[in-house]
């Protein structure tokens, strides 16, 4: 067998420096690592974007003519001097095609009539005053001013009236409390419906939850708490 | 040591013993490993002053303590966000009690209330913390656990489903209360369950007791942009929170307990929300359980007597 004799002191001591310095070295890197959490950290989250500050908007999508009274709206005002354009004292023909559809006249084109499945109630003067354009009328003759509708509504829709009278339909803005009327508003019924097409048109969804990681498996329900 | 090796002696003289190198080490590995269990810290930005280590349990405050609370959370806010806020402690009104209703034939899932919760309740933007959740069910299903509330279509409402937001239920038998190890969420004689962040250890007992995955844990410094501050704060409302506590639906406590509605109601498009004293036989609320018929309490069957009321219209 052949045997190797031991290598020289000095140059064992040599080595064991070198390895001695060179695990040290690897310590420190791996010091400098953890400190610097290069691979502690799962990805880093994506930022999310703020939120379209559209969806913060309090004020409902449609503005009434007491709103436009209020704001001094000039254009939208022209569309409610109907004697501007109509003669008084002589109520406007109605005009139906030959299926007995209403026809809508030019001059109102931004009207499109569709109150109730089967357009039960376009007759426009179940809800204009034939004897003076500038009111709405109740069926049992009591006027109602264009900056006070709902009675109006109320009169065909008593039940859904005598919900918002109390809070329960629509919105009451401003205070909870009740005890005094200038702490509160109610939102008119023409804020939310359109008078001559009254159901609420579809809209766009403010964006969903971003999950915690961006992981599309992760359950619903765990991504957010 | 043999007489007639003395070169073996030299060298652990000169270099290093097997021993000195392990001890050496262990010393470097173990400070190694110190520093990274401790790097965590390093994301503790506003971490605990002694002022507000000392602070005396909510419930202990008398007002003069309660007012340098408020004056040391004002600066604190300014000093991360760059504005002043102006914090109060408002305490619940005499006989009020509040009761939330939510209309779901009426509520059409815009989510426009998860966000005007987010914005004025001061919550984390990114990473997202929102207190309120829609749920998208089938018509004529009610298991809230199958229910999808990443949907996205084009517009809403879409044929065939409701939409369910869920949020704290505020009840009447809080198991979160309950659990919490040092008392510090519990419920008011208005109805309202609070959190003193200040007390809150971040423990999650409550996260994991909440039958409605209400409560919502701060993992990272919450990260609100100075210009969406919202500087109306309550104590035990919408101040900004800290890493490592919990928050939860309030009712908007900075807002209700003075007079007003809560954020969500106020921005929802259709009415679909109400809000109110029941203790006030004219209040909406009121109204609302004596006129309407069919109510649904989530889980009810868990005994949490909630003071939120699901109900349909017609
Ligand atoms: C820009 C001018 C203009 C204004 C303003 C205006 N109208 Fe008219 N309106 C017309 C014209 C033109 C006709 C068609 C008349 C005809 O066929 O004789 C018409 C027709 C009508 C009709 C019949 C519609 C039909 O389907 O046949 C009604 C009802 C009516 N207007 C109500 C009003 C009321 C109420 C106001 C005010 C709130 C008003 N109009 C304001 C120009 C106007
Ligand atoms: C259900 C009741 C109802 C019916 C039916 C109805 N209107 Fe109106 N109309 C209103 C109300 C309420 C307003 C005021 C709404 C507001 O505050 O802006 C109004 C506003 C108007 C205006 C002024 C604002 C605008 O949009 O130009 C015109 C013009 C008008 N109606 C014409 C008509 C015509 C023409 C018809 C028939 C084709 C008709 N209306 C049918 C209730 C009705
Ligand atoms: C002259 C009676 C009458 C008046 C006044 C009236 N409506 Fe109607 N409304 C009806 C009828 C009829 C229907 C159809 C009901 C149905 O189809 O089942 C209806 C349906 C509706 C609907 C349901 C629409 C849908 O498609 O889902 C709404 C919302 C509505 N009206 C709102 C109003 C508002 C707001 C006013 C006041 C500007 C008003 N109505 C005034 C008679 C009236
Ligand atoms: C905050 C908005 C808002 C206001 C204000 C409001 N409504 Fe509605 N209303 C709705 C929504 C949302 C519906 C659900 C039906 C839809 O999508 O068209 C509805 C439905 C209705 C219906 C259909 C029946 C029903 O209960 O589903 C009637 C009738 C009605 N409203 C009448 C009124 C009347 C009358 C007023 C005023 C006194 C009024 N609304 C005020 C939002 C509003």
């Amino acid at each position: 067998m052949n045997y190797s004799p031991p290598s020289a002191p000095n140059e064992k001591a040599a080595r064991t420096n070198l390895m001695l310095v060179g695990i040290a070295v690897g310590f420190l890197v791996f010091a400098a690592l953890f400190t610097k959490n290069l691979w502690g950290r799962v990805e880093p989250r994506k930022e999310i974007p703020l939120v379209d500050k559209k969806f913060l908007e309090t004020t409902p999508w449609r503005k009434t003519y007491a709103d436009f009274v209020k704001a001094k709206d000039k254009d939208a005002l022209e569309d409610y001097d109907c004697y501007g354009c109509h003669e008084k004292n002589k109520a406007p023909p109605i005009r139906y095609d030959k299926a007995g559809k209403i026809l809508i006249p030019k001059e109102h084109s931004d009207i499109v009539m569709g109150h109730g499945s089967h357009d039960r109630n376009n007759l426009c003067f179940n809800c204009h005053n034939e004897q003076n354009l500038t009111t709405l009328q109740v069926r049992d003759g009591r006027e109602v001013k264009f900056d006070n509708i709902p009675p109006l509504c109320g009169s065909c829709h008593g039940p859904t009236y005598r919900d918002w009278e109390a809070g329960a339909h629509g919105r009451i803005s401003g205070s909870w409390n009740h005890a005094n009327e200038a702490d509160f508003t109610r939102l008119s019924c023409a804020n939310c419906h359109n008078p001559h097409a009254p159901k609420i048109p579809t809209r766009e969804p403010a964006p969903g939850p971003h999950l915690l990681r961006a992981n599309p498996e992760t359950h619903a329900t765990e991504a957010t708490h | 040591m043999a007489p007639n090796s003395p070169s073996l002696d030299k060298t652990s003289d000169a270099a290093m013993s097997r021993r000195n190198f392990l001890r050496g080490s262990a010393a470097v590995g173990g400070l190694t490993a110190l520093a990274a269990s401790l790097s965590p810290l390093r994301e503790l930005h506003d971490f605990t002053n002694t002022d507000q280590f000392l602070q005396k349990y909510y419930k202990e405050l008398t007002p003069d303590d309660m007012a340098k609370v408020l004056k040391r959370i004002e600066s604190e806010v300014e000093k991360n966000y760059g504005v002043r806020p102006h914090v109060r402690d408002l305490k619940p009104m005499d006989g009020v009690e509040f009761v939330y209703c939510l209309n779901l034939t009426r509520c059409i899932g815009c989510r426009k209330c998860v966000h005007a919760c987010v914005n004025e309740n001061n919550q984390s933007r990114s990473p997202e913390i929102q207190y309120i959740r829609v749920l998208k069910l089938p018509h004529g299903s009610m298991d809230v656990e199958k229910a999808d509330q990443n949907y996205a279509p084009a517009s809403v409402p879409e044929k065939g489903f409701f939409y369910m937001p869920v949020q704290c239920q505020q009840c009447k038998n809080p198991p979160c209360v309950k659990v919490c190890p040092v008392h510090a969420t519990w419920q008011e004689k208005d109805g309202i369950t609070v959190i003193d962040y200040d007390w809150c250890i971040g423990c999650r007992y409550c996260e994991a007791a909440c039958p409605y995955f209400a409560r919502r844990f701060n993992f990272t410094k919450p990260e609100i942009p100075k210009d969406r501050l919202n500087t109306n704060m309550a104590y035990l409302g919408n101040r900004p929170r800290k890493q490592g506590v919990m928050e939860k639906c309030h009712f908007c406590i900075q807002r209700t307990r003075a007079g007003r509605y809560p954020a969500c109601l106020e921005v929802c498009p259709v009415g679909a929300r109400k809000f109110g004293n029941i203790l006030d036989p004219n209040s909406e609320v009121s109204y609302i359980l004596r006129e309407k018929r069919v109510f649904i309490q989530l889980k009810e069957e868990m005994g949490t007597s909630p003071r939120f009321f699901y109900y349909f219209d017609k």
